[in-house]
């Protein structure tokens, strides 16, 4: 009896199951049928505006901005600690340029990877976004997180970016054919350096660091003569190359490689863009001979691959006599060394002089609009203003006057005691010919950036994006084998360096390297053909 | 008349369906209701499409997994991994408790009992920390010992071959507090005449321990380890992640489908390919738990879970 019931219990929970179940598919449905029904309404609404905007461009710009709106935007990076401060500033000054005000919300460093693709793939509610190709700029965008940005809708709502940034800058940005972002307006050099310690190799009277030779033998005298000093640490997280590599495998082979994540490469100089496997190379099997030998004098911890130590605080302290990033990071490194009088005298080097070097691809920083914002058009006139408006960019990259820092000239600022408040989050999509530079910046590092100006190479393939879409299965598996058998070969940790590299090769056929490549090679001939 | 009963039976155990309610509530909320998300395998997410609307591309999902010739190495270990920790750590709990109720001082088995929860509380990621600066090579505690005792020293971070014991060892320290409690309740609740008459027959500790106590505890480990196996296809992500990260050397030995699937997805960001993974631990799972409930069944009735 109590069995039986028992049963017609669990029926009956189950049908409410079953029920529930199909309720919540409802609901899903109905929510997409209506985001799909919202879509051709606001493209329809963009096109009016778009059409009105036509119709309106003889008397001169007149876009209608008597609601006021609240734009939500995202950044990535910690909310300062003034952001109240300064956003209320700001949004005094926005109001009454465009009518609007901004709300940011701030994606910690720690987990932003995990939450940036949850906010567009939940559609949740926001106007503004920080994009950048590596936050996956052309995967969100081609995946329908961003909107897309027509020219007339730039002319017209963002007219000052339009006219003031290259068409190249435009061009990089767009993720197959269309474009998404609004990129920042300024050069910035990817190149990695190297920053060292000045006084350790003056105290052993090495000669300057101007070669890979230089440098690996001024990792060694460290490692051998002063214990407790990690003579290299390389930034943590799940790079798939040697930190070093950018250095020593692209920059002096003047070679460029699309995507950290993939072991492709092709000649700067090559036009016909060939790509080739970095892993095949004679070069790659020299480096690692080289990065060999340096794990065997202990250039770098023996457990470099679990350590979880920040490079740059470890440099700081002089717990570590060399790290490698960009200038601009760098640079920022030694004045904050230099301000604080660091006991430590430490220098920037060169190891690959006059080779060729490539500047930031304009998608480094940037701003998207969300697929589904529902005021586009503000969105669009509030990154004209905050990219474009002395006032604003100002107040947005540096803060306030007088409490954050103070204007030196035109061109320059002072930082002030409270300017740690406003700093650390992706403000840079704003950068453009209105920055302002620290005075503090190192002149060394500017002078550095200065001379390479000279060897800066543009190439055709530089606006080059690789849609991997047919090929996700393929990277993710190529992705798993550098990280496995590729990282620790780089790192010296394997013995023999032949049969690592065999294995290495062995395992990137069995995840389909071949298919990659063959699809970015297709792509590039196609780009090449066209342009 | 059927239903009729149905009703009554609602009626007379109204307060305990009432006690069950949140529970249900839950998991339907929780775990039933999402389960229709299980579609998104089988789909080329895009946003524009959503869950239900995105097109549907059959298995295309599952390929990386098993085109990427880790599927039987990391599927093999999750599965001896988690097969060593639940015939560990259930052995350990269940001695640790039958110690704890034994000696006797209410407060010398309060403040055991406490300390070997502590390590419940700490997180993997303190844990993994803590690991490093205990075993790392160039500055570990373990390796300055060595070093000071004039022995070698060993460079366990580049070893798979030590990782199957420490991983043990580790899950085993973390678990114990936790389990210990549970056993320890169960054998609270075993009636105390059983225990007289088994002194009164004359039997020594061990007998007391080996003929009333143990056989008492089957019904706790059955059900405990039915529940575990259900997981067995389920890496500890937390676990093996903070504890060995992104480490290549050590991967043959270490690498679980959970941490595989999230170092092959974390930068495509793939919805799809790791639902895919998630379905296939979780069927996996599914055929498991039928599997040794079934056996269960056949040895004992009573003890199956359903």
């Amino acid at each position: 009896m109590l069995r039986k019931s028992r049963w017609t219990m669990f029926t009956l929970l189950f049908a409410f199951v079953m029920i529930m179940s199909a309720c919540g598919n409802n609901d899903k449905n109905s929510g997409s049928s209506a985001s799909s029904s919202a879509e051709p309404s606001k493209s329809a609404s963009a096109s009016s505006s778009a059409a009105s905007g036509s119709a309106a461009a003889p008397s001169e710009g007149a876009v209608d901005t008597s609601k006021e709106v609240k734009l939500k935007m995202i950044f990535v990076g910690p909310k300062p600690v003034d952001y109240d401060s300064v956003f209320a500033e700001l949004n005094k000054k926005l109001k009454e340029k465009i009518n609007a005000t901004i709300e940011g919300e701030f994606l910690d460093w720690s987990d932003w990877a995990q939450k940036y693709p949850l906010k567009l793939a939940a559609d949740e509610n926001f106007d503004l976004i920080y994009s950048a190709n590596w936050a996956g700029y052309n995967d969100q965008a081609l995946k329908g997180g961003f909107l897309e940005l027509t020219d007339d809708m730039l002319a017209k709502y963002a007219p000052q970016a339009w006219k003031n940034m290259s068409k190249v800058s435009w061009d990089q940005a767009k993720a197959n054919g269309k474009l998404y972002m609004v990129p920042q307006n300024r050069g910035e050099s990817v190149e990695k350096l190297i920053l060292y310690r000045e006084d350790l190799r003056k105290k052993y009277n090495l000669p300057a660091i101007d070669s890979p030779e230089a440098y690996a033998t001024y990792l060694k005298t460290v490692a051998e003569k002063e214990k407790g000093i990690v003579p290299f640490t390389p930034e943590t997280g799940d790079w798939k190359f040697h930190n070093l590599d950018r250095v020593l495998l692209k920059q002096q082979n003047e070679w460029n490689m699309f995507d950290l994540d993939m072991p492709f490469a092709f000649k700067l100089t090559d036009e016909k863009g060939q790509v080739f496997n970095v892993y095949n190379t004679p070069e790659f099997k020299q480096l690692a001979t080289y990065y060999k030998d340096l794990a065997d004098h202990n250039a770098w911890s023996k457990n470099v691959l679990n350590s979880k130590n920040d490079h740059q605080a470890d440099f700081k302290a002089g717990k570590t006599a060399s790290i490698t990033h960009n200038n601009g990071t760098l640079g920022a490194l030694m004045a904050l060394m230099r301000q604080e009088n660091s006991p430590y005298e430490v220098a920037l080097a060169d190891i690959n002089q006059g080779k060729k070097k490539s500047v930031a691809i304009s998608t480094q920083n940037g701003t998207s609009v969300h697929a589904t914002s529902k005021n586009p058009e503000r969105a669009l006139m509030a990154i004209d203003l905050l990219q474009n408006d002395k006032e604003l960019h100002d107040l947005v990259m540096y803060g306030i006057n007088g409490v954050h820092y103070e204007p030196v000239g035109d061109d320059k600022y002072k930082a002030l005691d409270k300017n740690p408040n406003y700093t650390g989050f992706s403000n840079w999509s704003f950068n453009s010919p209105l920055n302002r530079d620290n005075e503090a910046f190192p002149q060394e590092a500017s002078d550095l950036v200065k001379s390479w100006e000279a060897n800066v190479y543009h190439y055709p393939l530089e606006t080059f994006v690789f849609d991997n879409s047919k090929v996700k299965t393929e990277i993710a598996n190529v992705g798993n084998v550098m990280l496995r058998y590729g990282i620790p070969l780089e790192y010296g940790l394997v013995k023999d360096i032949d049969k690592g590299l065999a294995d290495l090769n062995k395992q990137l056929d069995a995840a389909g390297i071949a298919k990659i490549q063959t699809e970015l090679q297709s792509q590039i001939d196609a780009f090449l053909a066209k342009n | 008349m059927r239903l009729r009963s149905f009703w009554h039976d609602v009626k007379k155990y109204k307060m305990f369906l009432l006690m069950l309610a949140p529970a249900v509530i839950f998991y339907l909320l929780f775990a039933y209701i999402p389960m229709a998300g299980i579609v998104i395998a089988f789909k080329r997410y895009d946003y524009a499409g959503g869950i239900f609307g995105s097109a549907w591309n059959g298995l295309d999902n599952f390929r990386f997994f098993f085109d990427s010739g880790n599927a039987w190495q990391v599927t093999r270990n999750t599965a001896l991994y988690n097969i060593a920790f639940i015939v560990v750590n259930n052995a350990l709990q269940i001695f640790a408790a039958i110690l704890l109720f034994e000696v006797g001082g209410k407060w010398f088995r309060k403040i055991i009992q406490s300390s070997l929860f502590l390590p419940y509380f700490i997180s993997w990621v303190v844990v993994g920390a803590i690991a490093y600066n205990l075993l790392n090579y160039d500055i570990g505690t373990v390796n300055a010992m060595l070093r000071g005792l004039g022995l070698e020293p060993v460079d366990i971070y580049n070893t798979p071959a030590y990782w199957p014991f420490l991983l043990v060892l580790v899950s085993a320290w973390k678990g114990l507090g936790y389990g210990t409690v549970m056993y320890l309740a169960a054998i609270t609740s075993i009636d105390t005449e059983m225990y007289e008459a088994a002194e009164i027959d004359g039997a020594n500790i061990f007998q007391r321990i080996l003929k009333v106590t143990i056989p008492n505890l089957y019904p706790t480990i059955i059900i405990l380890v039915l529940l575990a196996v259900g997981n067995i296809f389920r890496g500890d992500f937390g676990m093996f992640y903070n504890m060995v990260g992104n480490n290549g050397m050590l991967f043959s030995a270490t690498d679980v489908i959970d941490t595989f699937v999230f170092r092959s997805l974390i930068t495509s960001n793939d919805i799809g390919m790791s639902a895919a993974a998630g379905v296939f631990q979780s069927v996996l799972g599914f055929a498991t738990i039928m599997a040794v409930n079934y056996a269960v069944r056949r040895y004992d009735k009573d003890r199956a879970l359903f």
